[in-house]
């Protein structure tokens, strides 16, 4: 069972962004700017299934909203950087607005078929009747290396650095929001929406805040991936980007603060590692999942988290005993 | 009168949940809903808190129509309602579950402020947190809770939305005698000290009879009698339909 696990303090933020700055030392600097990029696409998604309870199958149409929408600025508009990122993060709001005002009164699987297929109606605009503006299959390239106060971003470590910085704001940023009344409301939602509602709560108007931030960070993702990979796949948009997202999300542990980022940093290191020895890496890696997911039902932090509640409240239950 | 209803009806398809009932409650009263099972005393409820939508007839409150108002808006106006089945906020702790409660009036919407540092709330919150006698237990995730606890968070969360009338709907089912007994000093408590309007639905006769200052007997849907507790428990109609 998911629990409040939001950090009271912090330190913890603080704490994951003093690792953050060493993570090229032990990884990889393009897995570790891979590693950060879904985990601003995980915290996002986390904030929707993890601490709203609202599964959607659909958040590739954020990411890759994002991707393109940054991307085409770039290529065709010239845009600077701040300016490639702020498009690629309003298109996909814009985006889970309208899906938001059509579908989210819908619950459960419902809304997550309705995510999907809006999602997919995305990627076959994005392969055919858009081919002219999306480059269809062969995703979108001739993007230009972007460059922040002159500094160029196509160097590995210059790039990761950025990444990070937005990372660790959009980390600080998730930690005030799940402190926050609104934070606080997104939990009760998702533990009881008929008893939010009896006690004065708009439950729809909720969901629908949690979908646009949610489509925020998904489309800065995407905007950020744009950036490192230079180009476009129009796989961004497909429905294998929702489905890696569930995943990472659960091994992580939904509804934790550190999920996403445990989640997609065991995910991707797998994903990296084990394919260097076989091009059928999928089958180890679904193996792998089903084996922790066994071991830690509620992912990883969650399960951690669990049992350090757990421990807590023996204490505490002996004190008052006391 | 605080609330009253103008021959409310409920159908479902061709079942008179509630047929044209009149109910009315005066500010400060204690009034309970009798009736045997099936009477309609949950559907009554779920009227006046705005769950359903009546078939006919009409809800007043403070003499404002509100009988098409939806249940989140009906609380906001200051109509609360608990559940029969507990219905918590499980994982949070006890003190989230008020505090979520209270903050509803003040602030909802805010992303950024951290909601610890609203003073006003978290004074309120910690005050039900003593009125319902959680407070020892106020960092335990609510699942933890026995059940007769649940039943007081239950009236704790209703409380907290800071209500003019509270709707207790059977809020000592499954507690024990002496938890009974105590929660019924707390309703008694509740209308007396803070001045709160309170529908009670109870099946406990003592209960109802000692702190009722009327009581309503519902039978299939409609009126049986209405009164005080003497002039309803001397009514033969209800001895022989409920009262037994």
């Amino acid at each position: 069972m998911a629990h409040d696990s939001t950090p009271q303090k912090p330190i913890v933020v603080y704490g994951t962004i003093f690792v953050l700055l060493f993570l090229p030392l032990i990884i990889s600097t393009p897995l570790a700017t891979e590693i950060l990029i879904w985990t601003i696409f995980g915290m996002g998604f986390n904030l929707l299934l993890g601490y709203t309870g609202v599964l959607s199958f659909g958040h590739a149409a954020y990411f890759g909203l994002g991707a393109y929408s940054a991307g085409l600025a770039f290529r065709n508009l010239e845009a600077s950087l701040p300016v490639g990122i702020a498009l690629g993060v309003l298109a996909p709001m814009l985006l889970a607005c309208l899906i938001g005002a059509l579908a989210i009164r819908k619950r459960g699987v419902y809304f997550a078929m309705i995510s999907l297929a809006f999602a997919q109606m995305l990627y076959f605009l994005a392969l055919s009747p858009l081919k002219h503006i999306t480059r269809g299959e062969d995703g979108l390239t001739q993007i230009p290396t972007m460059a922040i106060f002159s500094l160029s971003l196509g160097k590995p470590l210059p790039l990761y650095y950025f990444i990070m910085m937005t990372t660790s704001v959009m980390l600080f940023a998730t930690w005030r929001i799940l402190q926050s009344p609104f934070g606080k409301l997104l939990q009760a939602f998702r533990e009881n929406e008929e008893r939010a509602k009896a006690c004065g709560y708009n439950t729809t108007l909720v969901k629908f805040f949690s979908l646009v931030i949610s489509a925020f960070y998904a489309g800065l993702a995407g905007a950020l991936n744009t950036v490192y990979l230079g180009y476009v796949p129009l796989t961004t948009l497909f429905w294998l980007t929702s489905g890696t997202m569930v995943m990472m999300t659960i091994l992580g542990g939904k509804g934790t603060f550190l999920g996403p980022l445990v989640g997609v940093g065991v995910f991707l290191f797998l994903q990296n590692t084990i394919s260097l020895f076989t091009p059928r890496w999928e089958l180890f890696v679904g193996a792998i999942f089903v084996a922790i997911i066994l071991l830690f039902p509620a992912g990883i932090m969650g399960t951690l988290e669990e049992k350090i509640a757990a421990f807590r409240l023996k204490r505490e239950a002996k004190l008052v005993k006391e | 009168m605080i609330l009253r209803t103008e021959k409310i009806c409920k159908y479902f398809g061709g079942l008179k949940a509630v047929d044209e009932v009149d109910f009315v409650l005066r500010k400060g009263q204690l009034k309970s809903i009798i009736g045997p099972n099936g009477a309609g005393k949950t559907t009554l409820f779920n009227l006046i808190a705005g769950a359903y939508l009546p078939t006919k007839g009409k809800v007043y409150f403070k003499d404002q129509d509100i009988s098409s108002f939806s249940l989140n808006k009906v609380s906001r106006l200051g109509v609360v309602k608990t559940y029969q089945i507990n219905h918590i906020f499980p994982s949070l702790s006890v003190f989230e579950n008020i505090r979520i409660a209270a903050q509803v009036r003040k602030t909802s919407f805010n992303f950024w402020r951290p909601a610890a540092s609203y003073k006003e709330i978290n004074e309120l919150a910690e005050q039900i947190l003593t009125q319902v006698e959680l407070t020892e237990k106020r960092n335990w995730p609510a699942s933890t809770l026995s059940h007769g606890e649940r039943r007081y968070l239950e009236i704790g969360i209703a409380l907290a939305t800071r209500p003019e009338i509270l709707l207790l709907d059977e809020p000592t089912a499954g507690m024990s005698c002496a938890e009974t007994n105590q929660c019924a000093e707390m309703i008694k408590k509740l209308n007396q000290e803070l001045g709160l309007s309170i529908v009670l639905v109870e099946h406990d006769m003592s209960v109802v009879m000692s702190i009722s200052e009327e009581i309503l007997v519902m039978n299939e849907g409609r009126t049986l009698a209405e009164g005080t507790p003497r002039e309803v428990s001397d009514n033969e109609e209800v001895q022989r339909v409920y009262l037994g």
